[in-house]
């Protein structure tokens, strides 16, 4: 479907780079009186063609049909196809020279800007899976560590120890469970370049899903909600949707120092709703400010260990969802204290949507 | 001495196998196991057990259509334990008579509460969920099936009959997933292009009038992209 569209697109553009020719090497020669600039004429549109349509079918076409034209009407003999004479000959060979090097180099051109979104794809997925082996690995040596203590040396332990250690199995488990679960929303993204499959999910039965998430692992943490009274029908990947407000959510507990309440606001606008996480705790540093959804992580050696959960992969996730939903989100610091997460989604499905 | 509860576990890792098994029996049930599917058709019939746990990635058969063989014969309440978390993964399993549905990992807490849930709505489930008295309680939402009046506490809710008609439904089947499309069937008899939205719709107006509050987690549980699940007294 799409290659035929695209075809189409050539096609028109052909047909209406050629047609123009026409009347402007008309008013050359019989208006203006300079017969010899038609070939440039020509040789201009063989050229525009080939720079704006795929391939070399088109530019190549445009030259014949431009040597052809040239030749009979432009020409002398006028109407009448004569290769015999040098000058016509040579327009012929130049024009297609002309078709085949600009087609090949925007050919070259449009490989190239792929490769290199697909190198920055690349590098982007490379710098967050560093950022997660290194993020694995804390978890993984208290999960591993202490199950190990506990088996060996058990017996020497006091309760209150076997306590605290099964307790540090359990909350670096449960991280590492959230950061599966960031890892299985990328991939679902990424994986089958067809779009997401989005359906129309009402408003409170997907903030219901992510309290519910929420709360499981923050049982005491309250959310003030405020949403809207009237039943609103988003189209989201519900799923990838819950995944992005827990996110937030837990962000705002993990990140937000000394943070006394969260509030989960929507609102509509027009076609918008608009989703706010708002917190009153320390804010977001002002170096982190301006890359906290690139993933990006900040390369700072002497504080490795203390960096465990730093990586903010939570809220690249966040941003990649948003993103794939053709949504925006933003990162402030309230003026008051506490930062201010907010997307916007629309509301509306474009119309070719089932 | 024999009134345990007899559960089935199906399930090929053996970590996670002596896990579910440890935290069944600490809750009081007795448990069969084992490791591929061949396996637990022969055990199904043999120990007729209350409850089966099922892995879905066994190495000899897919757990689906061991689900499915299942149900060919019988109704004994299946609860799936996947790693699995699309929602077109669940939604088979439910169409294929799946009575719930437990994404890895998960709490002990959290999995014994479904294990409950699922007991309870097959003890009562012989008669299509009715309790006695035709009469359904969750928490202190009591649903009159007779006389079609729904209580929060001792306040009468209003709701319309199609409003009521799913409520009911629901709590036929409380503790099991209801599919959006067996939903609509059941309650519009056919399914058309606006019956999803129909019934967000309708579901938006019963939780209103319940005064259910998001993530208070009460009466109706919402599976994104699935259905519905009324709760049952245990959660």
């Amino acid at each position: 479907m799409k290659a035929f569209s695209f075809r189409f697109r050539d096609a028109v553009l052909f047909t209406v780079i050629l047609t123009l020719c026409f009347p402007i090497s008309v008013l050359m020669q019989s208006v203006f009186r300079i017969p010899e600039q038609v070939t440039t004429t020509f040789a201009f549109a063989v050229f525009l063609i080939s720079l704006v349509t795929d391939g070399y079918f088109w530019g190549l076409a445009a030259a014949l049909i431009s040597v052809i034209l040239v030749n009979y009407a432009f020409t002398f003999p006028y109407f009448e196809l004569n290769f015999q004479i040098p000058s016509n000959f040579f327009s012929a060979v130049v024009m297609s020279v002309i078709a085949v090097l600009t087609s090949a180099l925007t050919t070259k051109v449009k490989r190239q800007e792929l490769l290199k979104a697909e190198t920055e794809k690349e590098k982007m997925r490379a710098n967050l899976l560093r950022a997660i082996s290194h993020d694995l690995r804390t978890p993984l040596t208290t999960i591993y560590g202490s199950s190990s203590v506990l088996r060996e040396n058990g017996a020497s332990l006091t309760e209150q120890q076997k306590d605290n250690m099964l307790r540090g199995i359990q909350e670096d488990a449960r991280w590492l469970v959230s950061m599966v679960e960031n890892l299985l929303s990328i991939t679902r993204i990424e994986s089958g370049n067809v779009e997401l499959i989005k359906t129309p999910t009402a408003l409170d039965e997907l903030i219901d899903s992510a309290l519910l998430k929420f709360r499981k692992h923050n049982p005491r943490r309250d959310v003030i909600l405020e949403l809207p009274e009237e039943l609103v029908l988003i189209p989201v990947d519900p799923l990838l949707m819950v995944q992005v407000l827990v996110n937030l959510l837990e962000n705002a507990v993990q990140h937000g120092h000394g943070l006394t309440k969260i509030i989960l606001r929507v609102r509509i606008q027009e076609n918008q709703a608009i989703f706010e996480v708002q917190d009153d705790g320390c804010g977001i540093a002002p170096e982190r400010l301006p890359h906290i959804f690139t993933g990006q992580y900040i390369p700072n050696e002497q504080s490795a260990d203390t960096l465990k959960r730093n990586a903010g992969i939570g809220l690249s996730v966040c941003a990649t969802i948003i993103r794939a939903h053709g949504g925006t989100i933003t990162a402030e610091n309230l003026p008051q204290g506490g930062a201010l997460f907010r997307f916007r989604l629309n509301t509306e499905e474009s119309t070719d949507e089932q | 001495m024999n009134n345990k509860y007899k559960i089935l576990l199906v399930e090929d890792d053996e970590n996670i196998r002596i896990m579910v098994r440890a935290m069944l029996e600490s809750a009081g049930y007795q448990v069969i196991e084992t490791q591929s599917c061949d396996a637990a058709i022969t055990l199904a019939c043999s120990h007729i057990p209350d409850l089966i746990i099922l892995d879905l990635g066994l190495p000899d058969m897919d757990g689906m259509t061991l689900l499915e063989n299942v149900r060919e014969t019988d109704l004994t309440p299946i609860i799936i334990l996947s790693a699995r978390t699309d929602e077109t993964e669940k939604v088979r399993a439910f169409d294929l008579g799946a009575n719930d549905y437990v994404t890895k990992p998960f709490s002990a807490a959290e999995f014994l509460a479904r294990v409950r849930s699922v007991l309870r709505f097959s003890r009562h489930g012989a008669d299509a969920g009715r309790l006695s008295q035709g009469k359904y309680q969750v928490q202190d939402l009591t649903i009159e099936y007779d006389s079609r009046r729904v209580f929060v506490g001792d306040t009468e809710v209003k709701l319309t009959q199609t409003e009521f008609n799913i409520l009911a439904f629901l709590s036929e089947y409380s503790g099991k997933v209801m599919t959006y499309p067996a939903i609509i069937k059941a309650i519009w008899g056919y399914s058309t292009e606006g019956g999803v939205k129909r019934l967000q719709v309708n579901m938006a107006n019963i939780r209103k009038k319940l005064g259910i509050q998001p993530g208070k987690n009460n009466y109706i549980v919402n599976e994104l992209g699935v259905g519905y699940r009324m709760n049952t007294d245990e959660r």
